[in-house]
């Protein structure tokens, strides 16, 4: 079986006493406890400002136990990207934010959208999944 | 004062995928200032399929700036008495757009809009006991 973890640490001074959570998984395909994810897109893309582009060029099987990772490499931190999925914004990312979520990839709309608002922004990006709905060539 | 999260992620379903190791400090938009606000850390029991409001944005007792640099953490901690079953899930999303589903033990670090109507929901897909932690940052309207 194919192991992959993520592992987070979240450190916080905002409230009277600092805040700190750690957190790991195992990323398992949907519903199961034997099975990891065992497929992986990875890739740095440059976007430049203008067009909204699907980030996730492939098509994920729906509804499984997909992870996304998406971290902005710019390094001027008035540069960001948009986040949307289905049309729905779902917030920004800066220069040196990342994002990791479970995506779920519903339905044909369902694509992870990026935009650029200001300047071309280095992303990289990883969809760890199960599957994938090759096109025919 | 600052917000640090820390990603790591390994892997040995590519040979070639040495992993991800990044931090990012949290800040407000487009500048290197500390981000000011959060909601403090959460927990929230569900026992049953309905959706619920995690964040129920224009009710946050400080307003939270719109489309700026907010950021929420979530995670499936299981039945909140140590049972982690990895079979039950919740299905986040935003503005009844699910983004994804966090099985037990799951945890996700996503970005947000803040905008009033842009709540962040829970739905669970079963009945059993599920507890999610949470805490949102944010910057003050």
């Amino acid at each position: 079986m194919a192991t992959t973890t993520a592992a987070v640490t979240l450190t916080s001074d905002l409230l009277s006493d600092n805040m700190s959570v750690t957190a790991s998984t195992t990323c398992m395909k949907a519903g199961t406890t034997a099975d990891g994810l065992d497929q992986i897109e990875y890739a740095i893309v440059e976007i430049a400002t203008g067009d909204q582009y699907d980030l996730v060029c492939s098509t994920p099987t729906a509804s499984k136990g997909s992870k996304l990772y998406v971290k902005n490499h710019s390094i001027d931190e008035t540069y960001y990207v948009e986040i949307m999925i289905d049309s729905q914004a779902i917030g920004r990312l800066y220069a040196g934010d990342w994002m990791f979520i479970p995506a779920d990839f519903h339905d044909a709309n369902a694509d992870v959208e990026i935009t650029a608002l200001t300047g071309t922004n280095k992303i990289e990006y990883a969809l760890l999944h199960e599957g994938t709905a090759l096109t025919a060539s | 004062m600052a917000t640090t999260c820390t990603i790591n992620i390994s892997s040995d379903i590519a040979p070639g995928f040495g992993g991800i190791s990044e931090s990012m400090t949290l800040t407000q938009a487009g500048t290197v200032t500390d981000i000011d606000s959060t909601t403090g850390f959460q927990r929230r029991k569900l026992s049953a399929t309905a959706a619920v409001d995690l964040v129920t944005m224009a009710s946050e007792l400080i307003e939270p700036k719109d489309s700026v640099a907010s950021k929420i953490y979530i995670r499936n901690i299981g039945d909140g008495k140590g049972n982690i079953d990895k079979s039950v899930g919740v299905t986040i999303g935003v503005k009844a757009e699910p983004i994804g589903k966090l099985f037990g033990g799951d945890w996700m670090m996503m970005p947000l809009t803040c905008i009033d109507t842009d709540d962040v929901t829970a739905t669970p897909a079963t009945d059993d006991t599920v507890v999610l932690e949470f805490v949102m940052f944010y910057e003050e309207a």
